[in-house]
């Protein structure tokens, strides 16, 4: 009944049903997790895919080509500068302390920190639940989260806060698809030079052609929901157009993992791992892993779960899960 | 058409690999041959790329380690990469933070086979110097020209 109106395009190659099961698989592996409290690295396998870091069933971050993370956030808005990021990444980040450092230079507030945190992490699971979920599989920790939120976010927030953006879109007339509608000027737009106030001239300055909102997302330190949002009002006011469209291709667990036996893994994550690696790059060689219980390649859900999509679509509907407010981009707050 | 396949199959690749900004495919010694860039000029990029993979595959050699695979710059801001592109050219392509590595180790591997094929296949065409695009022709159909500006190597 409360299930996302199809105002998204259909994708080539989904059925009808493409996003439910999306949102079903994640949202099925996220509450066991919750459930059994584990702690480790979910690995979503689809597109654009990535790994939930899930610290005793709580999400400490995210990292998906899909979305910025909270280091891209801090650093490409300006909001820290880069040298005293990387003085602090020298001595921090190995150890898992990149947050508590940052806030002691004063470079953030501990408070700015975790609204920012907080907000990377409804971006990211905005990024995963409008893309395509083909499996998730729980894994062990080989790059831990460079600026885990501390006490984690609780799934059924998290996930209830990507249902609500998923919503927001599909109830629009004629929405921006963030990963595949590559923006340019439109005929509306000012000359350059002039400036709009707002936010858009950054946007109007890298509308070449050429970038989704997830890119530009990724060049500005800016959410891509908020920025699909604002794509889509300078759109309706000729400021903006859609010139291209990328064509998305699947991806199943066979094309990434290598076949083999399931290895012994340690939950003891490498030395010097933190912070390694572009977002979205899992490790070399995903191993599989029983959890408690005994997962098959599916995740199942954990005892005194809802065991099937309506259950927990249900869970998921507006209202139903309460939790800590994040600034909306709908209101126009930062 | 040789020239159209040459960049359609560049721009797949952009298609496929989330967080890939910009390609283009060189000769050897830097001269580009096709072009699929937003604000970075090619031409400085393609110039760099070649001296990058020289210097690379002599690297390789030297601590005899087999083939060379790619040539990387990692940066806050972002990631190029060259690969060679059979024994007369080579591919570099910029990406962003958020580029999937993993999925592109895979795609490009197809993206270079096809244009070391594309490049070899087509007869009388098959030398690079005619497949040298004109340098002031415009990039492509669909990418506005830019002037030229200093290369910056983060997205």
């Amino acid at each position: 009944m409360d299930l996302p109106r199809r105002g998204l395009p259909p994708t080539a190659d989904a059925g009808p049903s493409g996003q439910d099961v999306t949102v079903a698989l994640l949202g099925q592996a996220l509450l066991s997790c919750a459930a059994d409290r584990q702690s480790g690295a979910l690995r979503v396998y689809g597109e654009p895919g990535g790994t939930v870091h899930v610290v005793d069933g709580g999400v400490a971050g995210i990292d998906t080509p899909g979305a910025p993370g909270p280091d891209v956030v801090l650093l490409r808005s300006g909001r820290v500068p880069e040298p005293g990021w990387q003085d602090t990444f020298t001595v921090a980040a190995a150890d898992g302390r990149m947050g508590a450092e940052l806030v002691r230079r004063g470079l953030i507030g501990s408070g700015q920190l975790e609204v920012v945190l907080r907000a990377a992490l409804a971006d990211s699971i905005f990024a995963l639940m409008s893309g395509q979920v083909e499996e998730c599989r729980m894994e062990s920790v080989a790059v831990p989260s460079l600026l885990p939120l501390d006490p984690p976010a609780d799934p059924a927030w998290l996930l209830a806060e990507g249902m609500r953006r998923l919503r927001v879109l599909a109830s629009m007339p004629n929405p921006v698809r963030h990963d595949r509608d590559r923006v340019m000027r439109g005929h509306r737009a000012p000359p350059v030079g002039s400036a709009l106030g707002g936010g858009q001239d950054g946007i109007l300055a890298l509308a070449n052609g050429r970038r989704t909102a997830r890119d530009m997302g990724f060049a500005l330190g800016s959410g891509v929901y908020a920025l699909t949002l604002e794509f889509a009002r300078m759109r309706e006011a000729g400021l903006l157009t859609v010139s291209s469209r990328r064509t998305v291709t699947r991806e199943s667990p066979r094309d990434r993992a290598p076949a083999g036996e399931p290895a012994p893994v340690s939950d003891t994550p490498a030395p010097g791992a933190a912070g390694a690696g572009p977002a979205g790059q899992p490790a070399e060689l995903p191993r599989r892993r029983k959890a408690a219980g005994g997962q098959s390649r599916r995740s199942q859900p954990g005892s005194g779960q809802p065991g099937s999509s309506s259950a927990l679509l249900r869970l998921l509907r507006p209202g139903s899960v309460p939790g800590p407010e994040i600034p909306g981009p709908e209101t126009g707050q930062k | 058409m040789a020239e159209d396949a040459l960049l359609a199959e560049m721009r797949s690749l952009r298609d496929r690999v989330v967080g890939i900004a910009d390609t283009a495919l060189a000769s050897r010694d830097g001269l580009i041959i096709r072009a699929d860039t937003g604000d970075i000029d090619p031409e400085y990029l393609a110039a760099m790329a070649a001296a990058a993979l020289g210097l690379g595959r002599r690297m390789a050699s030297e601590v005899g380690k087999g083939a060379l695979h790619e040539i990387v710059t990692r940066s806050s801001g972002g990631y190029v990469a060259t690969y060679a592109v059979g024994p007369t050219a080579l591919l570099v392509l910029v990406g962003d933070a958020g580029l999937d590595s993993v999925r592109l180790h895979r795609e490009s591997q197809i993206t270079i086979k096809n244009l070391e094929l594309l490049l070899a296949g087509d007869g009388p065409r098959s030398s690079v110097a005619a497949g040298l695009a004109e340098p002031s022709l415009p990039i492509g159909p669909t990418t506005p020209e830019h002037p030229r500006s200093a290369v910056a190597c983060a997205a």
